[in-house]
């Protein structure tokens, strides 16, 4: 106990000391100017603050926290038995119904913040299939986002289509991106996989910010048209209306409809024989070869997958923004999707969901921390990871494992 | 660096509780102005400019014996990130928060789809640096600008280059933003027209470091003039560093993005006699001295849009003075009737929401930036 | 021919530049395969501390030589400690966690490195001393700086030192041994945390040393100056296999002359492409790099 003690103190305080001198030089060195109060004074909070933690812990290990713990776990195990005890689809059902009351309660700003998340779900869930069920590491996954957008941006710009037609197209688009790169990358594992990926989706940003005659360039392409639907109107007489859905609530709609479309074609893939073919590769892929699993034709097919999801969602983006540009498909935006499925858990439906909930609600929850916004968010996202690093809600795996025995 | 301080220990506390805590604050009858700049990312040198340069007009406001009505004013200074996907989040964010306008964006890429979501909720934009001339050219009612456009800044470069440097030959490089490439475009089409050979059109990508290569072309086509359209000062300093390196003895033209006083502190020599197409400043004139007395001490030296963001609040604090009222559509009449002098330029909008171009040619001078050449006279000064 | 001599020089230079930021960067990653998306930060931060201790040195009256040593080396011990502090903090505990769980945490950290330099250092970029390193020599109308030689020439010493390094000291022995299986390299009576957490000292040093002479060559530093450097670094390690610091130096060479040439002579704004495309076409043919693997990927 005492030992214990003593080492998380030793700890703490090696580490305070530690830091101070990774602080000094960047805050106190001006010039030649030689300064200690700055950095004393960031230096005190993080003590303090870092002290606080440390006296928890220390509370938690000794038992003094151990009622509130019980209570919170007795919540827990409430929770996990009322949610075990009515099936899967009662809580997608209610799921489903709270968002699509949202509208009703929620004002604009956190409307255009849910729209990001679901954009983001089904990219993460698209991303999800390549990485989480095939087990390839993908760092281009922006790239049939781009495809996507600029697929139907340009169709509707040149041909006037619709936004509903252009959907099927945009998945086809990518999906054909999708085999591209996926085709060379067959033979490669891990970090040459990933590095091959992420050179493809730069390749990708380059060519739509070099190609002036077809993507216009770094300007990108202004007036795309929002979603339509054709409303009966009864006016005078009867006809058919068009409506364009530019308002925030009408565009939630559209890609409510898109996230649950999605959802329920990654839930299906997932438990299909594809699926579990997919989960083979991932685990042993020679194995799953020996056992009559065509992997060349799998990955590849993992590939076009994921990347049709990223092709919805990246027309849509189009349609949402009425705008687009080379700009918002840089290789951090791939580390975000990348991140929101690891940080939800690899493979699992509900923790992509929440990966992007976080990882989209975060920045904006530090919003008014202004220009200390991003360092929070750094922060959080490795924070997150020690504790669960498996992910907030890891997918449920099928037997045991060689190395989960040693 | 309180705010640092207060961040870890929010953190730490939203972390142990598991849940994020923010607090509510309500004050009376405080007006809001926003702003929209990129304060994160590659861009963050020109969008704090923005903000500070917002934050200096709110204190002239207020010394001035503030607006009637409200007992204060706030800046709510929100990170576009140069993204469009943020800087419409923020711009929602704005909505959110009332404000009755707002400063900017910076990249024109932000400010096109921010402008639009603010204009559901009719509230006026001013933008301070996004200089693309479909800004202004979408018939948005609400959508001001403050600085100048594209268009008339090359038109200015040229007839520097033909008329007062007599050039025969002119490389153009830009760095394929729409910015730097809109203006390089209008540059090469100009200079054709004027019987100016363009040896090259070549480009560079955004945050290279190394444009070497680029830079030997130059030197073996040896041209009198090189334009150098680069989207910030950062990489206009390396250019110069490395084309003085190089041998290269063409006469360097750039533009406002490179204009900022790092570009002397960085490339030190090398940045000697740069020219560079720059909105005519009179440094003497009493609205300048009232925006670098109040900005100066508190921020250093303006960099290229901190004078027109502090003109854009400035007018915009300056419309709601008079107008003595926040609704749009007076703010809108009064802005449009504005006539008078500001920091940067005489404010003076058309109908399109335009305000028109001054851009002379300046000088890097012993350090500093000088008045060099008047495109209208044509005579130096 | 001045023309491609001349080219040929910026490619060595800028290929030099990568070698040296991806010596450090396949240390790491070689010891514990992981995509270290800090390492960058490390770069930027050796930058910054060169030019904050150099400059603070030079106020003090120290002969110019001695200001220029003791700041790069005091700048190394800052970036050594500042690795193993992250070490420390956001890998160790997830040794045992997936690969894909500690790169996040190293995105993480990468993030958080850059906003606090920049919350520190301010958005601008900050000046070199670069008086000190000016000058250069003709050769023909080939013209060449002192700074371009110094890089090529670092980055041949340190590749010789950190092959000795590796191949003939205790502590590489350890550092192969651990690279290739954890578990029996402990059996054997190695300390494994203490040869990563060294690794990682060795190899932000070596970040901190490129940070301050890519300082010294371009003039000028920038918070987020790490993050493409990075990537290329990245691309410089996996192009001449993972782990493998000859072909670490051969990657960088290689990506910084196909990146110079493919401007000069194709097209500048397409040269990353270029760049992309012979990183994909020698991974096809060559899925292991250039010179192979130092470690088998079973584990992988």
């Amino acid at each position: 106990m005492t030992r214990e003690f003593k080492k998380i103190l030793r700890f703490w305080g090696i580490g305070l000391v530690w830091f101070y001198f990774l602080l000094w030089p960047l805050m106190g060195l001006k010039g030649d100017q030689v300064s200690f109060a700055d950095s004393l004074k960031v230096w005190a909070a993080v003590a303090v603050a870092s002290g606080l933690c440390v006296v928890v812990w220390l509370l938690r290990e000794r038992g003094v926290l151990d009622p509130l713990g019980r209570g919170l776990a007795a919540g827990r195990n409430a929770a996990r038995a009322a949610y075990s005890g009515l099936p899967v689809w009662v809580w997608a059902l209610v799921g489903l119904a709270c968002s699509l009351c949202l509208p009703l309660v929620a004002n604009r700003y956190v409307m255009d913040v849910f729209i990001n998340v679901l954009v983001y779900v089904c990219l993460g869930l698209g991303l999800n299939i390549v990485v989480g069920l095939a087990g390839l590491l993908d760092l281009g996954y922006i790239a049939f986002y781009g495809v996507g957008a600029y697929t139907y941006a340009l169709l509707s710009i040149h041909f006037g289509i619709s936004f509903w037609l252009c959907l099927p197209v945009a998945a086809v688009f990518a999906a054909i991106a999708g085999c591209f790169i996926g085709y060379p990358t067959l033979r490669m594992r891990g970090d040459y996989l990933a590095i091959v990926t992420l050179g493809f989706g730069e390749i990708v940003r380059i060519v739509l910010n070099n190609w002036m005659g077809l993507t216009n360039g770094p300007n990108g392409i202004l007036g795309v048209k929002a979603p339509s639907v054709i409303w009966p109107s009864f006016a005078n007489g009867f006809e058919l209306e068009t409506i364009w859905l530019r308002s925030l609530d009408g565009l939630y709609y559209v890609i409510l409809g898109l996230t649950v479309v999605t959802v329920i074609s990654v839930y299906r893939l997932n438990y299909s024989r594809v699926g579990r073919a997919w989960e083979a590769i991932r685990e042993d892929e020679t194995a799953a070869e020996l056992m009559g699993v065509n992997t060349f034709r799998l990955k590849l097919l993992a590939y076009a997958m994921g990347a049709v999801f990223g092709g919805l969602a990246g027309a849509f983006f189009a349609a949402r923004f009425r705008f687009v540009s080379p700009e918002s498909f840089t290789f951090l935006e791939s580390a975000m999707v990348l991140s929101m499925v690891v940080l939800g858990g690899m493979g699992s439906i509900p923790g992509v969901i929440l990966g992007a909930l976080a990882l989209i609600a975060l920045p904006e929850a530090f919003r008014e921390f202004e220009l200390y916004r991003m360092l929070a968010f750094g922060a959080a996202m490795t924070i997150m990871m020690l504790f669960r690093p498996a992910g907030l809600i890891p997918a449920p795996r099928f037997g045991s494992r060689s190395e989960e025995a040693d | 660096m309180k705010k640092l301080a207060a961040l870890v220990a929010v953190l730490c506390v939203a972390l142990m509780l598991g849940a994020c805590a923010k607090e509510e604050k309500k004050e009376p009858q405080v007006l809001k102005l926003g702003s929209l700049s990129p304060l994160t990312g590659p861009y963050a040198a020109d969008g704090n400019d923005i903000a500070n340069g917002a934050r200096t007009a709110i204190e002239v406001i207020k010394s001035e014996g503030g607006i009637p009505g409200f007992d204060d004013i706030t800046l709510v200074a929100q990170d576009s990130a140069c993204d469009p996907r943020q800087a419409v989040a923020a711009a929602n964010k704005l909505i959110n928060e009332k404000v009755v306008g707002v400063v900017g964006a910076y990249c024109s890429s932000s400010t096109i789809p921010a402008s639009e979501t603010l204009a559901e909720q009719n509230i006026p934009m001013l933008t301070p640096a996004s200089t693309n001339e479909k800004v202004t050219e979408r018939g948005l009612k609400y959508m001001f600008r403050i600085c100048g456009r594209d268009d008339d800044q090359s038109v200015v470069a040229v007839k520097f280059m033909t008329d007062y440097l007599k050039a025969k030959t002119v490389f153009v490089v830009d760095d394929k933003t729409t910015y730097s490439q809109g203006l390089a475009d209008n540059v090469e089409k100009l200079a054709g027209e004027k019987g100016l050979e363009v040896l090259m059109h070549d480009h560079v990508n955004q945050g290279d470091k190394d444009y070497s290569a680029v830079l030997t072309k130059i030197k073996s086509m040896n041209p009198d003039v090189l334009y150098m359209s680069l989207q910030n000062s950062s990489s206009g300093s390396l250019m110069a560093i490395q084309a003085k390196r190089m041998g290269i003895t063409a006469k360097i033209i750039g533009q406002d993005a490179v204009y900022h006083p790092q570009l002397m502190e960085i490339a030190k020599d090398a940045a000697e006699g740069i020219f560079l197409t720059f909105g005519y400043i009179d440094v003497d004139k009493p609205a300048y001295k009232k925006f670098i007395g109040a900005y100066e001490p508190k921020y250093g030296q303006p960099g290229a849009y901190s004078g027109y963001a502090y003109d854009a609040a400035y007018t915009l604090l300056k419309a709601i003075k008079e107008a003595g009222s926040t609704d749009p559509a007076k703010i809108r009449e009064k802005i449009m009737a504005m006539d008078y002098e500001g920091a940067s330029k005489h404010i003076k909008f058309m109908e399109n929401g335009d305000s028109g171009s001054n851009y002379i040619i300046r000088v890097v001078k012993d350090g500093a930036f000088a008045n060099f050449w008047d495109p209208a006279t044509g005579k130096t000064y | 021919m001045d023309y491609f001599l001349q080219q040929l020089t910026n490619g060595v230079t800028l290929g030099g530049v990568y070698a040296l930021i991806a010596l450090g960067y396949t240390m790491v990653y070689g010891i514990i395969q992981l995509i270290n998306f800090a390492h960058g930060e490390f770069f930027a931060a050796g930058g910054y501390m060169g030019v904050i201790l150099i400059g603070w040195l030079l106020t003090t009256g120290a002969p110019p030589w001695v200001c220029l040593s003791l700041g790069m080396l005091l700048a190394m011990g800052y970036c050594a400690m500042l690795a193993m502090a992250v070490e420390k903090v956001a890998y160790k505990p997830l040794r045992k966690a997936s690969r894909l769980a500690v790169l996040l945490s190293a995105l993480g950290m990468s993030i958080f490195l850059q906003n606090g330099l920049m919350l520190t250092q301010g958005v601008y970029d900050k000046a070199y001393p670069t008086q000190m390193t000016q000058g250069g020599f003709a050769i023909g109308n080939v013209s060449i700086s002192y700074m371009q030689v110094i890089i090529v020439a670092v980055t041949a010493a340190l590749l010789i030192g950190l092959n000795l390094l590796v191949f003939r000291t205790r502590i590489g022995k350890a550092m192969r041994a651990t690279a290739q299986d954890k578990t029996m390299s402990a059996l054997v009576g190695i300390n494994a945390n203490r040869v990563i957490s060294t690794t990682f000292a060795i190899g932000a040093a070596l970040a901190a040393a490129a940070g301050i002479m890519v300082g010294f060559y371009y003039g000028s530093v920038r918070y987020d100056m790490g993050f493409v450097p990075g990537i290329k670094a990245f691309a410089a390690a996996v192009l001449g296999g993972i782990g493998n610091i000859t072909g670490a130096m051969i990657g960088g060479f290689v990506i910084g002359l196909v990146e110079i040439f493919a401007a000069a002579y194709i097209s500048s704004q397409y040269k990353d492409v270029f760049a992309f495309i012979i990183l994909i076409a020698v991974l096809y043919f060559m899925p292991t790099g250039i010179m192979g693997e130092n470690v088998d990927d079973t584990r992988v």
